[in-house]
């Protein structure tokens, strides 16, 4: 594989596709897993420890077999390629730099391999390393490198391949909260600019919603819901989608006698009609309730955020929290509650459409 | 060393596949060359003459020989085990040897081939024990009794030598080496050394001792006295390997979280309690790692023998692995010599599973 | 005593004479510690100074301490009988050679091992793991017996002369080969492939490394220092060798320096010359101890190895 010779983006798919660690294991990570990932996009796998999104990337990138199913790189089934034949390169979390090369060295291994000539290699080298900021730390030892810088590294070596698909697994896990604006900042820049088809894994919604075109909510039962950020958090498919996307914690009310009293202050009506309705859970994000004037709720807690506040409050023995950022409230004020938005799921905790008022 | 990766991800599973299944034939010929050098010469030269022991141990063979090696089963196991107890009337005209070939005058064949070997007097009896091969079985009692005076005090001179350097101080270091030249000191050099120091004329042990004590002091023959030999071989024996169980106690101290020291200062404990409660227990793996390394190490005591007594004075010093390369090499007897060795190595088998069983039950 | 006599264990109020009980007692410790030093090196520096020294000389001063030292009855011609009465100076050529050339294959052939266990992925890996580590317990003595038997049958390539013959016996090689392969070596190695993490070696395969370019151009180059240790584990086993030479070699072509020590120490009794020849076989190893020694201790005591 020679630079330059690859500069068309992939389109993933996957289906049918099936995964288990071993031929013995009872549980599958994952059954009948069906995934489109277009051209040029830029794909985010998010979802809590264990779900698999981990697995899912390296099954893409060749380093984990697909069990069952298939793998399709532009219509092409590629299971059975090793990841230097699928022309996909991959960022890991812990980096993944070889300590007794120097970036240069790292940045130009896999040209190396390739056989590709010194010339052409150092001028994609040095390329890779101006888009990244590296040119003073060419040199340099990995060692002598921050965190960011590392990473910054990881990503060099990835784009001098210029390979058809990027991988990213949880790549800002690793660094301090304030490194990783910035970098998530740099990865976003580098896609705007390269417009190759990107896969991320995070566990960080909020990466996941800044980041990407498109969405996959994974669980631990599997693909949840396949969105752009906006769909996934006007309208959640299910309970757990609507849990795990948005800034605060969704409020999940379940619609019985206890949560009455709070459901009725909200406006989200009575328990016993919403049961009759099929709805199990209410949702509302603590950003779309108003604090007013009146005695519905009282407050328990606050807890400042900066700007803004967390409000926990309670409605009948049932609790819940609202956004504010009015500063005037204090812990037993007793205020009004209203909802502007309300997300309802049935029994099976798949979104139910709320009927017209 | 240096690797460029942070803290570690959340475990995942092996990874299926880094030569696995999906890529096939090609993995299986990474794996070919890089794993035959290592495992064709692991065959060829450890299981191949393990399986040729255990053969020839079943066989007469000789080491250069004519005719052909006949099977005999388990006759030499037979001949290295074979004892035989009987009691007669302890009487005070006869020595036990006398009474013994007489007893096997009369009883033939029943005792034939059986030598006399000790006999203990109990009251108005006195039982006499004979056996087959009474060098093997005096080389076994010689080679327990080396591990019981080796062991301990090989142990416990690592011991205090780690705990001597595990502080820094100025000069730290040279004691260390100090320690430690001796393993790294050929056995051979050591015995020859050890030798002249323990040589009963001119040897500066006893000439330290007249020093001492005048010229009335005692001047032992430390390795021409059967009672002697054995035990100074223990001690240039303890003297060489110590330094090598000194570092692996000292990873043991180091491998202490610091702490625990700490909480147990909170607590106002002594140094002598600290050493207790936290330094002793700490170090319980370590010690059955030690002890257990010591005493198989110790159980193949062969170059010092070889060296400086070649098994005397009277069969004082003569240990397994000593008579089985006489038997086998020097006499050319293969068969019997590979009997012994097998035998050996069973006891370090024991030795060995009977560690790995002690650390996995520490450990729960 | 693992304490020691840390000054920062007594509050910083204490008594003065409290202060100089403590002092006092650090200075016994000091002194104890000095005299064990010495009572332990004395067998070793006692070699290095009875080398210099005739034999009567040697018996003169035994019980004497300050013997150790230098004085004007030193000379090298010990050192000088040694070399005429024996092919010492081939000798230690030969186990110089000896050593090295098990070094050098037995680093690449035991990680190589070692790699491929810790690293690859094929099925039978952990039933050869489980082999090698059975092997360890297996001790030479046992196999020494039956290993003469298979080495004298085996053929080798004679490149002098351009032939093959059948038989090791009375060669280097037969020193060499059957000690390449060490099972404590492939342990050591696996240690530390398996404390690298799997990323690298995935991120080297995203690069289209194939095994063998991952195993020496990444994994090897990481693991320098047990590189290190394994040399010098290797070295002192080859070095120091006795019981495989002494059955397998007879004559004197590739005797190594420990039978012929054996050997002159069974054929004269000149003390003096005894010690030089003990001298000079062991010198070469403790100064190049004295020069590792730090780098050692601490890949040994690092490594866990004590269970």
């Amino acid at each position: 594989m020679s630079i330059g010779s690859q500069t068309s983006s992939l389109a993933i798919e996957l289906r049918g596709v099936h995964k288990r660690y071993d031929e013995r294991a009872e549980r599958a990570v994952f059954s009948a897993l069906d995934l489109v990932i277009p051209r040029g996009s830029f794909t985010v796998l998010v979802g809590p420890s264990g779900c698999g999104k981990s697995t899912l990337l390296r099954m893409i990138a060749g380093l984990e077999a697909v069990s069952a199913g298939e793998l399709l790189f532009d219509g092409v089934r590629v299971n059975d390629k090793p990841p230097v034949a699928r022309g996909v390169a991959m960022v890991f979390q812990n980096y993944a730099l070889y300590g007794h090369m120097s970036v240069y060295d790292n940045i130009g291994f896999g040209l190396r391999i390739a056989g590709v000539p010194k010339a052409e290699r150092h001028a994609a080298i040095v390329d890779a390393a101006r888009q990244l900021d590296l040119e003073a730390l060419l040199q340099r030892k990995p060692s002598m490198l921050s965190g960011g810088q590392r990473q910054r590294v990881a990503i060099g070596r990835a784009i001098v391949r210029r390979p058809r698909a990027f991988l990213f697994d949880e790549p800002l896990s690793n660094l301090d909260a304030s490194l990783r604006g910035s970098l998530r900042a740099e990865i976003a820049q580098l896609h705007q600019r390269l417009r190759t088809t990107t896969v991320y894994v995070t566990h960080d919604q909020v990466e996941a919603m800044t980041l990407a075109d498109q969405i996959v909510v994974l669980s631990p039962q599997g693909l949840e819901q396949v969105g752009t950020p906006d769909a996934l958090y006007d309208t959640p498919g299910n309970v757990f989608v609507a849990g795990f996307i948005g800034g605060q914690r969704m409020n999940l009310l379940p619609v019985d006698a206890m949560h009455d009293a709070a459901l009725r202050a909200l406006g989200a009506g009575q328990a016993a009609q919403l049961a009759l309705q099929g709805v199990a859970h209410v949702g509302v994000r603590p950003e779309d309730i108003d604090l007013v004037a009146g005695d519905a709720a009282r407050i328990e807690r606050i807890e400042r955020l900066g700007a803004d506040s967390l409000v926990h409050l309670q409605a009948g023995g049932a609790r819940f929290t609202a956004l504010s950022a009015d500063r005037q409230l204090a812990p037993g004020d007793l205020v009004g509650v209203a909802a502007r938005r309300q997300h309802h799921f049935d029994g099976t905790g798949r979104r139910t459409p709320r009927p017209a008022p | 060393m240096v690797v460029a990766t942070d803290a570690h991800a959340a475990p995942r599973p092996a990874p299926a596949s880094i030569t696995g299944g999906a890529f096939g034939r090609a993995a299986w010929r990474e794996v070919a060359v890089l794993a035959t050098p290592a495992l064709l010469l692991f065959g060829a030269f450890i299981v191949l003459p393990f399986v040729l022991a255990v053969a020839a141990s079943l066989s007469n063979a000789k080491l250069l020989q004519g005719g052909d090696p006949a099977w005999v089963g388990l006759a030499h196991y037979e001949r290295l085990f074979g004892v035989h107890l009987v009691s007669v009337d302890a009487v005070a005209d006869k020595t036990p040897m006398r009474q013994w070939r007489e007893l096997r005058r009369a009883s033939a064949p029943r005792h034939d081939d059986f030598q006399y070997l000790a006999s203990v007097d109990a009251g108005a009896r006195r039982w006499i024990v004979a056996a087959r091969d009474t060098q093997f079985l005096r080389a076994v009692a010689n080679t327990f009794w080396f591990v019981l005076l080796v062991v301990p005090l090989q142990t416990m001179l690592a011991l205090l030598m780690a705990l001597a350097v595990n502080r820094a101080y100025p000069g730290r270091t040279l004691l260390r080496t100090v320690f430690f030249a001796p393993v790294v000191t050929s056995m051979v050099v050591v015995s020859v050394v050890w030798g002249l120091l323990l040589h009963t004329d001119e040897g500066l042990i006893n000439r330290a001792l007249v020093a001492l004590f005048g010229a009335g002091a005692p001047q032992p023959d430390w390795l021409g006295d059967a009672r002697l030999a054995m035990p100074s071989i223990a001690m240039m024996s303890a003297w060489q390997g110590a330094g090598f169980q000194m570092l692996v106690f000292l990873a043991g101290l180091q491998s202490i979280p610091k702490e625990l020291y700490e909480a147990a200062q909170v607590e106002g404990a002594t140094r002598w309690q600290q050493f207790v409660h936290v330094t002793l227990p700490g170090l319980r793996r370590t010690f059955v790692f030690v002890l257990l390394a010591t005493t198989i190490a110790a159980f193949g005591l062969f170059t010092q023998v070889d060296v400086l007594t070649k098994g005397g004075p009277l069969d004082a010093t003569t240990t397994i692995m000593h008579r089985a390369v006489q038997v086998g090499v020097r006499d050319q007897d293969v068969a019997y010599g590979s009997a012994m060795a097998l035998v050996f190595f069973v006891l370090v088998l024991v030795l060995s599973l009977a560690q790995k069983r002690l650390l996995a039950r520490m450990d729960r | 005593m693992s304490a020691a006599a840390c000054p920062e264990n007594r509050p910083a109020g204490a008594a003065p004479s409290a202060n100089m009980r403590a002092f006092a007692m650090r200075l016994l410790l000091a002194a104890a510690l000095v005299l064990a030093g010495l009572v332990f090196a004395y067998p070793l520096l006692f070699m290095f100074a009875a080398s210099f020294k005739p034999a009567d000389a040697i018996f003169a001063d035994i019980a004497n301490p300050l013997a150790l030292l230098p004085d004007a009855r030193w000379s090298l011609v010990n050192y000088r009988n040694v070399f005429d009465k024996s092919a010492v100076g081939s000798y230690l050529l030969n186990s110089t050679t000896i050593a090295l050339v098990t070094i050098v294959a037995g680093v690449f052939v035991n990680s190589a091992l070692a790699f491929a266990i810790a690293k690859l992925q094929w099925r039978g890996r952990h039933g050869v793991l489980a082999l090698v580590l059975a092997l360890l317990i297996v001790p030479l003595e046992v196999l020494a017996i039956p290993m003469m038997l298979v080495v004298a049958h085996l053929p080798w390539f004679d490149a002098a002369r351009g032939v093959f013959v059948v038989g090791w016996l009375d060669t280097l090689h037969v020193q060499i080969v059957p000690f390449v392969a060490n099972a404590f070596c492939v342990f050591l190695f696996h240690q530390a492939f398996k404390d690298l993490p799997d990323e690298l070696i995935e991120a080297a395969r995203m690069d289209g490394a194939g095994a063998m370019t991952i195993y020496l151009r990444i994994v090897l180059p990481l693991c320098k220092p047990t590189v290190a240790t394994a040399a010098i584990v290797i070295f002192l086993a080859m070095w120091n060798q006795y019981l495989w030479p002494v059955m397998t070699v007879q004559t004197g072509g590739a005797r190594p320096v420990m039978v012929g020590l054996q050997q002159f120490f069974g054929r004269t009794n000149q003390w003096g010359e005894i010690m030089a020849y003990a001298t000079l076989i062991t010198l070469p190893v403790l100064a190049f101890f004295l020069v590792i020694q730090k780098h050692f201790v601490r890949s040994v005591v690092g490594s866990g190895i004590k269970g």
